[in-house]
């Protein structure tokens, strides 16, 4: 047995415990998908972060610490519900995540426009207007659009299911590429 | 450093490795491993980032020897393969014993020093030390372990 073997299976032990204990509050790792690696983080609340990338995204991260602190820690184990309920997604055979979300380190507006997001069902879609209203501003898509493209938690809370009222796609955190390819799994696009 | 995560991956490594040679063991080495980065994660707030890898040394030093002091293990022969350098006409496992034999301070003294290669400035903050006890902890851990292996 080498000493990375070793040592891999020594970290996932202290992460384990480290949580636990609550010494450590946050599991992160990262995850191969279709649409390349997606870097992912859980707190004692839910789901805080799907990043596009096998990198930490900085003002993610910069949002996990300001909230919980420097106990962030790479656990895989702990993010085995996450990566199944998305592995099943990409798959084609879960159009519904049973996952919690962890919006609180978001301002008031973004929790209201994510959590209306959350509720558009799989297939559907809606226009960053109706999403406004449904925040409680209906002035305010320019603003929705500027919350849409900062959700940290894009394809769980689906920011791909809103789009401009000509239907156009518009932008996509993750680039309009991947948006396309994810409205196509849900029969949106062709 | 910024997380828990970048002090792991920064240390730990080289305070895996550290905790191998100074037990010589694999479950007392898990065990040692974790308690040290618990220990740092609970007191991360008032750690300095300029010494974060003596301070380790430092957790994990005294904990090894505190652990000691609760319990004694037989060596297995693929845990010394683990724990010892390689050296010329010398099996690993008589520069294992030979360590092992090492009263505790002059047993960390000497890793840090010889197998860690750690300078002396940090050897002596990982052990809470001067620099010239530290020097002297390792040359005299030098000693017995050539006279050990001779």
């Amino acid at each position: 047995m080498t000493l990375d073997v070793l040592l891999a299976d020594a970290r996932e032990r202290l992460a384990t415990r480290a949580i636990a204990e609550g010494v450590a509050r946050v599991a992160v790792d990262v995850m191969q998908s279709p649409l390349g690696p997606l870097w992912l983080a859980i707190g004692p609340k839910g789901v805080l972060a799907i990043h596009y990338g096998a990198d930490a995204n900085e003002g993610d991260l910069r949002r996990i610490v300001a909230r919980y602190g420097p106990g962030v820690l790479r656990a895989p184990k702990r993010l085995d519900e996450v990566k199944r309920e998305l592995d099943e997604y990409f798959a084609g055979k879960r159009t519904r995540f049973e996952l919690s979300v962890d919006l609180s380190a978001l301002t008031p507006f973004q929790r209201r426009v994510l959590a209306a997001t959350k509720r558009v069902p799989f297939g559907r879609v809606r226009s960053y207007q109706e999403i406004a209203t449904q925040a409680g501003i209906p002035s305010a898509s320019r603003a929705t659009g500027n919350a849409l493209g900062a959700n940290p938690i894009p394809i769980v809370v689906p920011c791909h299911r809103i789009l401009g009222s000509d239907g156009a796609l518009h932008g996509y955190a993750g680039g309009v590429d991947r948006k396309r390819w994810l409205l196509k799994l849900e029969g949106v696009l062709r | 450093m910024r997380t828990f995560e970048d002090l792991v991956e920064a240390h730990g490594r080289e305070i895996f490795a550290y905790a191998l040679r100074l037990t010589g063991d694999r479950d007392e080495a898990d065990d040692l491993f974790q308690e040290t980065f618990l220990a740092a994660f609970r007191a991360f707030a008032k750690a300095r980032d300029e010494h974060l890898r003596a301070w380790l040394y430092r957790i994990a030093t005294n904990k090894a020897i505190d652990a000691r002091r609760r319990r004694r293990r037989p060596l297995s022969l693929d845990d010394l393969e683990l724990a010892a350098p390689e050296r010329d006409g010398v099996t690993t496992a008589d520069v294992a014993a030979a360590i092992r034999a090492l009263p505790p301070h002059e047993r960390a003294a000497f890793v840090l020093r010889r197998v860690q290669d750690l300078p002396y400035d940090e050897v002596a903050r990982a052990l809470e030390c001067s620099e010239e006890a530290a020097r002297k902890r390792v040359s005299e851990a030098t000693k017995k372990v050539k006279e050990a292996l001779s």
